[in-house]
């Protein structure tokens, strides 16, 4: 069930050993896991919810110091980085998350920019990538939109857009379906698929199994706290298919009450 | 940043406030400073000859020979000697218009203006004094200058101790609205240290705002302080027309120059008070 690769030839990105999330130091989040990924991977974070799936997708952007264990990025020791090489290391790292998190008082141009701004890049120089982006992910008509005027596909398809404007070498993309339609759900993930294909390594937080299913690509999946590589699902049966859906319905319903 | 944080209006009326406060304090410290020094220097290049003597006959002698002396000293600019009859009148408010009887020893009083080289030592015309005029007394007006520049030195020290009071409050209002804005804007923080914003971009951004909006209420405050100054400098010059006792409103474009100082410091300190606020509570996350 559990597959060896050998990816010797691309660069490791991300190397979990042996780590360890304990957020009030007595019951664990997450124990002993261990993960590389490599340029140009994409994974599916998959388990139900509150197996810690958020959790590991905050320590790979530096949200979360882990408890214990060693947690690798671009071939530096997180706990031992100083406070203020941690904007460097957030910048090669696009995120992208269920509820967007987009800044409501700037427009969608002035969003997909920001991590450029922040950085203190000039405008003319980044302000032809965020239109190409814009144009990239369908919204080229919306640059000077307001987050509050665009529907939960377009927020979402603003925030990718702005997690890749800093030509990021990682992805991470926290149930980016969650808020979305279906359809919109399936152009988001192929986007992301896409994106994959032209280098960036992707690591996709979800619970809608339908879209994994779909998109045959490697699965991590979290049980209670522990994690596992599996590789792709071909096909469910009727009775996994039940459980997925009940799953995903108690995600729903937690994500709903958070 | 959005505009529209946790403070915004009220924390710029507070602001005004604060520097309208300090405006005043920093006016008083110089009005004080300013009459103390103007009657001070009045007095500093005059001084006072007083004869007394147990008789008319004698004191009027001694007048005589204290201006000779006076006259012959080097140094000495003008001599204004007070006839009887000016002597008299000074006299008037405690004793009465008319009922000074010719044999009352009224004393002597000799206005003398002197060069700054004589003023800084009297011993010489003193001695002079002494030995030809004995009832001749010199009055340099130590006791005058002396107590009037002591309590002129509380006066300052006192709206100078205010000022820096009100100083201490805007800085501790600031850090607080600095703070309650982060609290508030958690959300954008979050947001801007995920695309990679650093600490000191984060506190650019709340220190710009702060130094803005410091800026503005700052220049609001001394605006409304200038119009009472104005207003008040007006008023007390209609109730004292010689301009004696209250010089330092009007005019004063020196004081003015200071008081424009007040804004400028203002924003500094809702500046810098905003970042270093910003800077150590980011400080403590990871």
């Amino acid at each position: 069930m559990v597959i060896a690769q050998s990816h010797k030839q691309r660069s490791v990105l991300v190397n979990f050993e042996n780590v360890g999330l304990s957020y009030d130091g007595v019951s664990e989040t997450l124990r002993d896991v261990n993960m590389v990924i490599r340029d140009g991977d994409f994974r599916f974070l998959t388990g139900p919810s509150g197996a810690g799936k958020t959790s590991l997708m905050r320590m790979i952007y530096l949200a979360q110091k882990p408890s214990s264990g060693r947690l690798t990025l671009f071939g530096e020791n997180i706990n031992q980085l100083p406070r203020d090489q941690l904007p460097l290391m957030r910048r090669r790292i696009g995120v992208v998350f269920q509820e967007f998190r987009l800044l409501e008082h700037l427009t969608a141009f002035e969003n997909i920019a920001l991590p450029m701004r922040v950085q203190g890049v000039n405008q003319n120089e980044y302000a032809q990538d965020v239109t190409e982006l814009l144009t990239w992910v369908g919204l080229g008509d919306r640059v000077n939109a307001l987050p509050e005027t665009l529907s939960g596909g377009e927020k979402q398809r603003v925030a990718l857009a702005r997690a890749l404007v800093s030509k990021p070498d990682l992805i991470l993309a926290d149930e980016p379906t969650g808020n979305v339609d279906p359809i919109m759900g399936e152009r988001i993930m192929r986007l992301l698929v896409e994106l994959n294909r032209l280098g960036t390594a992707v690591i996709v937080a979800t619970h809608d199994l339908t879209l994994v299913r779909r998109m045959k690509k490697n699965i991590l999946r979290l049980k209670d706290g522990r994690l596992s590589l599996h590789g792709p699902l071909k096909d469910i049966s009727p009775a996994t298919r039940a459980e997925a859906s009940s799953r995903a319905a108690g995600d729903e319903r937690s994500a709903l009450g958070a | 940043m959005p505009e529209a944080g946790a403070a915004g209006a009220p924390l710029m009326t507070v602001i005004a406030v604060i520097s309208f406060l300090a405006c005043l304090a920093l006016a008083g410290f110089f009005f004080v400073r300013q009459a103390a020094q103007q009657w001070t220097s009045d007095l500093s290049g005059s001084i006072t000859v007083q004869i007394v003597g147990d008789s008319p006959s004698v004191i009027d002698r001694d007048i005589a020979a204290a201006e000779n002396v006076l006259r012959a000293t080097s140094g000495v600019e003008e001599v204004r000697v007070y006839s009887l009859e000016q002597r008299r009148k000074l006299l008037e408010p405690w004793l009465g218009k008319g009922r000074v009887s010719d044999s009352l020893p009224v004393p002597g009083i000799i206005a003398v203006e002197v060069s700054p080289a004589l003023r800084k030592d009297l011993s010489g015309l003193q001695m002079d004094l002494a030995n030809r005029a004995p009832g001749a007394r010199l009055d340099d007006h130590g006791v005058w200058n002396d107590s009037l520049s002591a309590s002129a030195q509380t006066g300052q020290i006192l709206a100078f101790g205010i000022f820096l009071l009100i100083m201490v409050a805007a800085c501790a209002v600031i850090i607080y609205a600095a703070r309650a804005g982060l609290a508030a804007n958690k959300e954008i923080i979050d947001v801007l240290h995920l695309v990679g914003a650093s600490d000191e971009f984060i506190a650019a951004e709340v220190q710009r705002r702060f130094f803005v909006l410091g800026l503005r209420g700052a220049l609001m405050g001394l605006s409304l302080a200038i119009i009472v100054l104005l207003l008040s400098g007006w008023a007390l010059q209609g109730l004292e027309p010689s301009g004696y006792f209250l010089p330092a409103i009007r005019n004063n474009s020196a004081t003015m120059v200071w008081l424009l100082m007040v804004p400028l410091l203002i924003c500094t300190v809702a500046a810098v008070s905003a970042k270093q606020t910003v800077m150590r509570s980011l400080s403590g996350r990871w």
